[in-house]
């Protein structure tokens, strides 16, 4: 082949899989241990089984959005051939409910439907047509209820209730926060602004649907393999469900295609655990289609948000008074976790002495609002984010200036009232941008427009969170291990849904333990094999579990080193060194090969383990304990700033992103390569997010539910991207490492509208900036201004 | 399970349609594959026209360019004479789907499918293609705007196929022109399209013009008094801008998931106006 075909920086992998003979290091690219496997389509997904005398399971679904269950008739189904049974709550023993904070979802319902996608029967067959003939011949009797499907009806003092046992009506969850005073602002301000802003319902629409498979073993032990992020919490939830010992339950989670919050918690898994527990030990199946994905899977929360922020005539904040309405649909799920994110982040990365927040995760019969990258901080950034640029303009001073002069710096108090003690690196962030040509020379591009187009740059500053916050412990347990062969093992606790962390445990390994990549196993999540190491969620798996690990390769290069000093008869382990496949004595240069000095030690003398927790805020602003039992408030942050550039087509009001660049504090980077990728696909995702991405829900049904009426990004809605780090060293991160997994997704929504706001002279409050919002909106402007 | 066939020739064709007159055709199947999947239509059997020789290619006869119905959308991006002759068609060809769909689609398909949003529709409407149809018994030519009957309906009998289309050669057009709306830049339905074929004189007067809409009405849209507004008159915005009325008018679009019908029927207008454009000295068919 010649050169010109293939990239010369991927040469290695491709030629070799991976770059087996490399000795991996921190800080330089290196390609993923998954990458081959995954773009040669040999990796096995959770949904690529198809194992011996496999059978399938589906679901019935709802179909109606609010109503009694009256009964479920299973009859006929029951009597077609090749269906082996159709369940119903009835065969269920534990609580029939799952959830993560309130338990309030049934696997399969048993008194009320609360949405169109809730599981009403669950069938399982010979093949797949069988079950879609089946799943068709199920039916159930249902007493129909009026439902609420928006916030504010919701919130209406006669209306419907979604749980009639929750204390608080329809609210999931009310968190609130008062520092300061906002009442007298009217007063204390040069300038208020006021604005409220809507975002949409949005679906994750990973690669991989909901999927998995599971059989009860001849020992009575439940295996079930899913497509998730969070197997060891999944365990606990579907023993109590089904009404099972967690010990009886062994979940495995492989690579998933994608996750993004949307398999933080359950989606297949009790349903495989029933299905397994009447499947007479055959191995059962499970993978909802894209459409029942749209209408059962979780979804980011559509969210109504009302702002109000005040400033100094010199541009300094002074209040900012948030009420924010996020519909959280049926189920908890996580959706008091979320607004109690939104509303830690909803003043964004500044400093403002006054703020009284409010939010409402509000129970509602639409889909279930769930995690979603950026959990509840995307939708903020949208709204706070624009309103900096709203200030800007009445205060008639350069919106980056004014970012910069109310930035957050290390040792100040962030707006929800704690200290900023770790890293922080927002104004470099800024000031990269400040530098930047695309922001210098923007004038003279944007006179540069065509004909009937108008052309803008839109700024954000950004700040996102890790980790769960002073109460839920944020801990990870790593385990590495030198195989009786010489080899290492790492007993990965994370779940790599794509993000490219596994890779970086190699890495980290590879570089204490000097050993190439050949010579390191990964063993992937595994309940049974892998120690509990929380979620993959929440911008936490490299800082928390790779601290863990890196605790965990130390003690064992130091229990080796030690071992093969006394084989070697010297006094000193320092004298010693590890290399590839063995143990050097430096003054010597006499070698012991690793699997020589595996057989002098026992299996426990082969495996270290390391337990690390995530550093706390120990301030105690004042909220409400159960606010604090939600995350509030977090210690650690990343930072960053975006720009865009955008031109508007004047006659249709498509939106065409021309440039994009992120900055970001995500201190020191183990390996670029996943670094970059992680920026470049949150921001494609976020530019979904802004211009195309909406899930369309009427009374309670979807109507956008596949990848043809919900549009997300293609390859040339994607501009180049220039990624640039500030490497600023965080001394608690696993090699001065933050986390970077979710924030720049939270960055191109404002952007985008405060860029189409800059070139139109238009602000959009409702997203995504449809060609029709767009359009209406300039031609409104234009007729105002008596133009064209 | 269904029944596949994969017919080499014509002549295998009417075999297989004689005995199985109830299977479905396709070419592709990018249409018909979704439509399946969804249940939408259940034929007991499948025929595919991918093989059939006689019905692909681009020929260059006397007065006519015929094109097989078979043909498959990235062969016609790239021929020659499509290239050369008919501009619009090709910048229709270019923004439908995306590499891999116009690797299996057909124009065949896309004509049969009749969706309003077709991107090969409106060029063709502009061109004034006729349509060969043929069964076993014969042939018979009909023109596109009289075959399409609305939205997914066609004029076909049972036992016709789509054979291919042709194309008038001598047309003196120097602008051709098309321009689609979509949600995203690829792999998305138009929410609304237009085509125009202009021809300007020196002195940069509109000679002549054919305009065609996709995706405001069942079917294509024709404008007849949109285009004898522009003709006679130079190409200027004003000038468009006076036949922005009488295309709202003759457009009679829908609200659907994409988009709602006033946005359709506003920039179903204001596309005319991009054609402005092609007025000072850039009157080249790029
Ligand atoms: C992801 C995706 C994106 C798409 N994007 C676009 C787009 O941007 N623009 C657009 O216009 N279309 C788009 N399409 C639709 C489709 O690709 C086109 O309409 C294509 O031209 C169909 O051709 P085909 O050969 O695949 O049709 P098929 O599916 O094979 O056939 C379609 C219909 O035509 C009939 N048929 C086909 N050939 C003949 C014949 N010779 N005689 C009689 N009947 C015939 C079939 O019976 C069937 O009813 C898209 C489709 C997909 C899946």
């Amino acid at each position: 082949m010649k050169n010109k075909d293939k990239p010369p920086e991927l040469q290695p992998f491709f030629d070799k899989n991976i770059a087996g003979d490399v000795v991996p290091s921190i800080g330089i690219s290196m390609p993923r241990i998954d990458a081959y496997a995954k773009v040669t389509g040999r990796e096995r997904y959770a949904a690529d089984y198809y194992g011996f005398d496999m059978i399938w399971a589906g679901v019935k679904r709802a179909g109606i959005p609010h109503a009694r269950l009256k009964s479920v008739n299973t009859q006929a189904a029951e009597n077609l051939p090749g269906v082996i049974a159709v369940l119903t709550h009835k065969n269920i023993s534990g609580s029939n409910r799952q959830g993560v904070i309130r338990k309030d979802q049934p696997v399969l319902v048993d008194d009320k439907v609360r949405h169109c996608g809730d599981a009403v029967a669950l069938v399982l067959a010979e093949d797949k047509e069988t079950l879609a003939k089946a799943i068709k011949l199920t039916s159930a009797d249902f007493e129909p209820l009026p439902g609420v499907f928006t916030t504010e009806t919701a919130l209406e003092e006669n209306a419907p209730l979604v749980h009639e046992d929750h204390p608080g009506g329809n609210v999931l969850l009310k968190a609130s926060l008062e520092i300061g005073s906002v009442q007298s602002a009217k007063e204390h301000c040069d300038v208020l602004v006021e604005a409220c802003f809507e975002t949409p319902l949005v679906e994750h629409a990973y690669l991989e649907t909901e999927a998995g498979w599971a059989q009860l073993k001849e020992d009575g032990k439940l295996e079930i393999v899913a497509s998730t992020q969070t197997p060891f919490r999944d365990r606990m939830e579907v023993a109590d469900a089904l009404g099972l010992e967690p010990e009886r339950i062994r979940m495995i989670a492989p690579y998933a295609g994608g996750a993004f919050g949307g398999k933080d918690g359950v989606t297949v898994q009790s349903l495989l655990g029933l299905a397994a527990l009447h499947a007479n030990g055959r191995p059962v199946k499970m993978w909802w289609s894209r459409e029942e994905s749209f209408i059962a899977g979780t979804k980011r929360h559509a969210a109504r948000m009302y702002y109000r922020l005040g400033a100094k005539a010199d541009g300094s904040l002074h209040s900012l008074d948030t009420r924010l309405y996020f519909d959280t649909g049926p189920y908890d799920h996580l959706g008091g976790v979320v607004i109690t994110l939104a509303l830690e982040h909803s003043g964004g990365p500044y400093r403002i002495p006054n703020v009284s927040f409010k939010g409402w995760a509000v129970y509602t019969n639409n889909p279930i609002g769930g995690a979603f990258r950026g959990f509840g901080v995307a939708q903020v950034t949208a709204a706070m984010e624009q309103m900096m640029d709203m200030l800007a303009e009445k205060l008639a001073m350069d919106p980056l200036k004014l970012r910069l002069k109310n930035a957050v710096r290390k040792g100040d108090k962030n707006c929800v009232g704690v200290t900023l003690t770790h890293s922080t690196g927002l104004v470099e962030c800024l000031e990269a941008v400040a530098r930047h040509p695309l922001w210098t020379e923007r004038a003279a591009w944007k006179s540069k427009a065509g004909p009937f187009k108008r052309r803008g740059a839109g700024i954000v500053a950004l700040m996102h969170a890790s980790g769960y916050g002073p109460v839920v412990p944020d801990v990870a347990n790593a385990k590495v291990e030198l195989t009786a062969e010489g080899k290492i093992k790492v007993y990965c606790g994370v779940v790599d849904m794509g993000q490219g962390n596994a890779a970086t445990n190699l890495q980290i390994a590879g570089s204490i333990l000097c050993q190439n990549v050949d010579r390191i196993e990964l063993i992937l999540p595994d309940t049974d094999r892998t120690l509990p190491s929380g979620s993959a969620s929440a911008s936490r798996c490299t800082y928390t579990f790779g601290n863990a690990l890196i605790g965990a390769c130390e003690t064992l290069k130091l229990r080796i080193l030690q071992r093969a000093a006394d084989l070697l008869m010297v006094d000193d382990c320092d004298e010693t060194a590890l290399i590839p496949g063995a143990v050097r004595h430096l003054p010597t240069g006499r070698e012991i090969p690793l699997h020589r000095l595996a057989t002098f030690m026992n299996e426990s003398e082969r495996t270290a383990t390391q337990r690390f927790r995530a550093p706390t805020a120990k301030e105690i602003p004042p909220v409400g304990n159960e606010i604090r039992l939600h995350g509030f408030p977090h210690t650690l942050f990343s930072y960053g700033a975006h720009l865009v550039r955008v031109e508007v087509n004047e006659l249709t009001g498509v939106v065409d992103v021309k440039r994009y660049l992120s900055v970001s504090d995500c201190g020191k980077i183990i390996n670029p390569h996943v670094y970059e990728q992680q920026i470049q696909g949150a921001i494609a995702q976020g530019i979904g997010y802004a211009l195309s991405e909406e899930v369309q829900v009427n009374e309670g049904k979807v109507l956008t539910a596949d990848l043809a009426t919900f549009i997300i990004p293609a390859a040339s809605d994607v501009p180049e991207i220039e990624s640039q780090p500030v490497e600023i060293y965080e001394p608690s991160g696993p090699y001065g490492l933050k986390g970077v997994g979710e924030i720049a997704t939270n960055g191109p929504l404002p952007a985008i509208a405060n860029a189409v706001a800059d070139a139109c002279g238009v602000r959009i409050f409702r997203s995504p900036l449809t060609p029709s919002r767009v359009l209406r909106a300039l031609r409104e402007r234009l007729s105002e201004g008596g133009v064209h | 399970m269904r029944d596949v066939s994969l017919p080499r020739s014509l002549e295998e064709l009417w075999g297989l349609l004689d005995r199985e007159s109830a299977a479905a055709l396709y070419a592709g199947g990018t249409d018909l594959l979704v439509k399946l999947r969804a249940g939408l239509e259940d034929p007991p059997a499948l025929i595919c026209l991918e093989r059939v020789g006689e019905l692909k290619g681009v020929q260059d006869e006397l007065d006519e360019v015929w094109i097989g119905a078979a043909t498959t959308l990235s062969t016609l991006m790239e021929d020659p004479i499509i290239q050369r002759r008919f501009q619009v068609l090709r910048k229709g060809l270019e923004v439908l789907g995306s590499p891999p769909v116009r690797h299996m689609g057909t124009i065949g398909g896309n004509i049969v499918t009749a969706s309003p949003a077709g991107d090969t529709l409106p060029a063709l409407y502009v061109l004034g293609a006729q349509l060969e149809i043929r069964s076993k018994d014969g042939s018979r030519v009909v023109a596109i705007r009289d075959f399409i009957v609305g939205p997914g309906q066609v004029l076909l009998n049972r036992g016709e196929i789509l054979a291919g289309i042709r194309l008038r050669k001598v047309q003196s057009y120097a602008i051709h022109h098309y321009e689609k709306v979509g949600r995203r830049k690829s792999q998305a339905c138009a929410i609304a399209s237009m085509a125009a074929l202009l021809t300007v004189s020196d002195s940069g007067v509109v000679e002549a013009a054919r305009l065609a809409w996709g995706s405001v009405g069942p079917t294509v849209v024709i404008c007849r008094e949109a285009e004898a507004a522009i003709e006679g008159k130079p190409l200027s915005m004003e000038s468009l801008k006076l036949a922005i009325p009488l295309v709202e008018k003759a457009v009679s679009p829908i609200d659907d998931i994409r988009a709602d019908a006033a946005y359709r029927r506003t920039v179903a207008g204001l596309l005319l106006l991009r054609l402005s454009e092609y007025s000072a000295g850039t009157c080249s068919a790029q």
